[in-house]
């Protein structure tokens, strides 16, 4: 495997992660509470999200560069990082397209 | 030396077995009693519940569900894993959800839980025992050879050449990753050639060599079609670091499998997703993996690509070519399936700029993440293209999004923007144009 394999920082899609900052892609996500969190890519566009917070790992990685994650923030969610929406396009919205 | 066995007939360790340059040492098979060579049916009827069929107890097939007017396929593990690993039995359950044939899992642990060299020449009596039950079928069920496929992983890919060689217009054979010891080079009549079947595709996905690398698979090009995925070496996901790879998403048990030889076993897990996925691993017929990833091989000729995998027969080759190669990229984890595009941008601005060009493309079912296609200097007027392997298939390309960010701050703000933007489909040469 190449050199600049770390266990802890620049790690692949795939890789085991427990905070987000580790991942190349900037997203570490885990499918339940208990399941191990994994590097993955961020959310594309019309992909479920969740919006950015400080939690280290996400049931739903935030949105790609350029897209917004539109979901209503409830207070309970933020709270157990549920708050769910769907990545747009802000400049969709802005041609009728 | 010779060794017999009835039924089977003899086997003999005299040259090309060995005493040859890649076999310097023989070894004569084990008998079939302590192979014990099992075969679990799968059908249309019992698509996961398995039957166990044996040629010396007909009745066990009278009682099951296996139908003579369908198409047979074996299913053969290799040195690896020992038979009871559950991907030959999902691979047959999912052959079910598409097709409805018989499907055997060779089971011969017995034969495969020794040494390497003696397990290269068990293959023989398992090849011997699988000809044995295609004759009983073809006797009761008048099958021809041609109904009859056989599949084989690492070991179990020469095992398939040996019945193959053994039964004359045999269907198809498939070599899912051929293991190169004692085999590579060797005489056709000893390994997987594509002598030993009407069609031979084989997938080559762990094929550096076995000194320095610990290759396992063949390098060699020994089918009608041979597919050489991400170009066969280094199969993409398969250089996690090892607390990743071993604490796999199917438990450790395969984590380990896949620590020992991930790139082996990714040959079946691409084979398993094509059953369902028939354009999902479109191969581009080329000489090399360097003139793959250079763009001389793309997009497909008109007279269309294979897909690599359990659809591959619909291609058809040159009457007597062999030796056929074909490149392709695939995921790094399921789903495998890439669409493969070329992407043609030429980019407008005030003044060059150093940033990383993205585009993802939206169709009629669905829409891509962001690729990358440049990440450079970025010169207005200039064109950039790259080839971009999708992850979904979207069908008709409607739209396609152009981004660029620049991998510094800077507070002059300079503007970008996409001139002209085309894009080729590989698998069928379709060209979109002015999708901004």
């Amino acid at each position: 495997p190449p050199q600049n394999k770390g266990i802890f920082i620049n790690l692949e899609n795939g890789e085991l992660c427990f905070n987000s900052l580790q991942c190349k892609s900037s997203c570490c996500h885990r499918t339940s509470g208990v399941s191990l969190a994994r590097c993955v890519h961020l959310a594309a566009d019309k992909q479920e999200c969740s919006v950015k917070t400080l939690y280290g790992t996400y049931y739903r990685c935030p949105c790609e560069s350029g897209l917004k994650c539109k979901s209503g923030i409830s207070i309970g969610g933020s709270i157990t990082n549920t708050n769910f929406g769907v990545c747009y396009d802000p400049r969709d919205t802005a041609e009728s397209s | 030396a010779q060794v017999c066995y009835d039924r089977l007939g003899c086997f003999v360790d005299t040259v090309p077995w060995a005493g040859t340059l890649q076999r310097p040492l023989g070894k004569l098979p084990w008998p079939p009693e302590r192979i014990k060579t099992t075969f679990i049916l799968f059908t249309k009827q019992n698509p996961s519940t398995f039957q166990e069929i044996s040629a010396l107890n007909p009745s066990s097939i009278l009682a099951s569900n296996y139908r003579g007017n369908k198409t047979t396929r074996f299913i053969i593990h290799g040195f690896i894993d020992q038979g009871d690993e559950n991907w030959l039995k999902d691979m047959c359950t999912l052959m079910m959800q598409t097709e409805d044939v018989n499907c055997i899992c060779v089971d011969w642990q017995g034969g495969s839980r020794t040494g390497y060299l003696q397990s290269s020449h068990n293959i023989r009596v398992v090849a011997a025992e699988i000809v044995y039950l295609i004759k009983y079928f073809q006797s009761n069920y008048n099958q021809a050879p041609a109904d009859f496929h056989v599949i084989g992983h690492s070991l179990g890919a020469h095992c398939a050449g040996e019945v193959g060689r053994k039964i004359k217009g045999l269907g198809r054979i498939t070599g899912l990753d051929p293991a190169e010891a004692y085999f590579q080079n060797a005489a056709n009549l000893v390994r997987l050639d594509a002598s030993d079947a009407v069609f031979v595709d084989v997938i080559h996905t762990d094929s550096a060599p076995m000194v320095p690398y610990l290759g396992l698979g063949m390098s060699q090009a020994v089918g009608h079609l041979d597919f050489y995925p991400n170009g066969g070496e280094h199969m993409p996901g398969c250089d996690k670091n090892i607390v990743s790879q071993i604490v796999d998403l199917d438990g450790i048990w395969e984590g380990t499998r896949d620590f020992v030889a991930c790139n082996h076993l990714r040959s079946y897990k691409y084979y398993a997703d094509s059953i369902l996925n028939p354009e999902g691993f479109v191969g581009y017929k080329c000489n090399s993996t360097e003139d793959f990833v250079a763009g001389k091989c793309f997009p497909c000729p008109t007279g269309g690509c294979p897909v690599m995998g359990h659809h591959s027969p619909t291609f058809k080759a040159p009457a007597g070519t062999v030796n056929m190669k074909f490149y392709l990229n695939t995921g790094d984890a399921r789903p495998f399936m890439r669409w493969r595009y070329r992407v043609t941008v030429t980019i407008t601005g005030d003044r060059d700029v150093s940033g990383t060009l993205r585009v993802s493309l939206y169709g009629t079912n669905g829409n891509t993440r962001q690729h990358e296609i440049a990440k450079t200097k970025l010169r207005p007027g200039s064109t950039y293209s790259a080839y971009v392997d999708a992850e979904v298939d979207v069908g008709e390309v409607k739209k396609v999004k152009f981004l660029w960010d620049n991998s510094q701050i800077n507070p002059l703000l300079p503007k970008l923007g996409a001139q002209v933007l085309v894009l080729q489909r590989g698998k069928d040469r379709q060209v979109y144009v002015d999708l901004l």
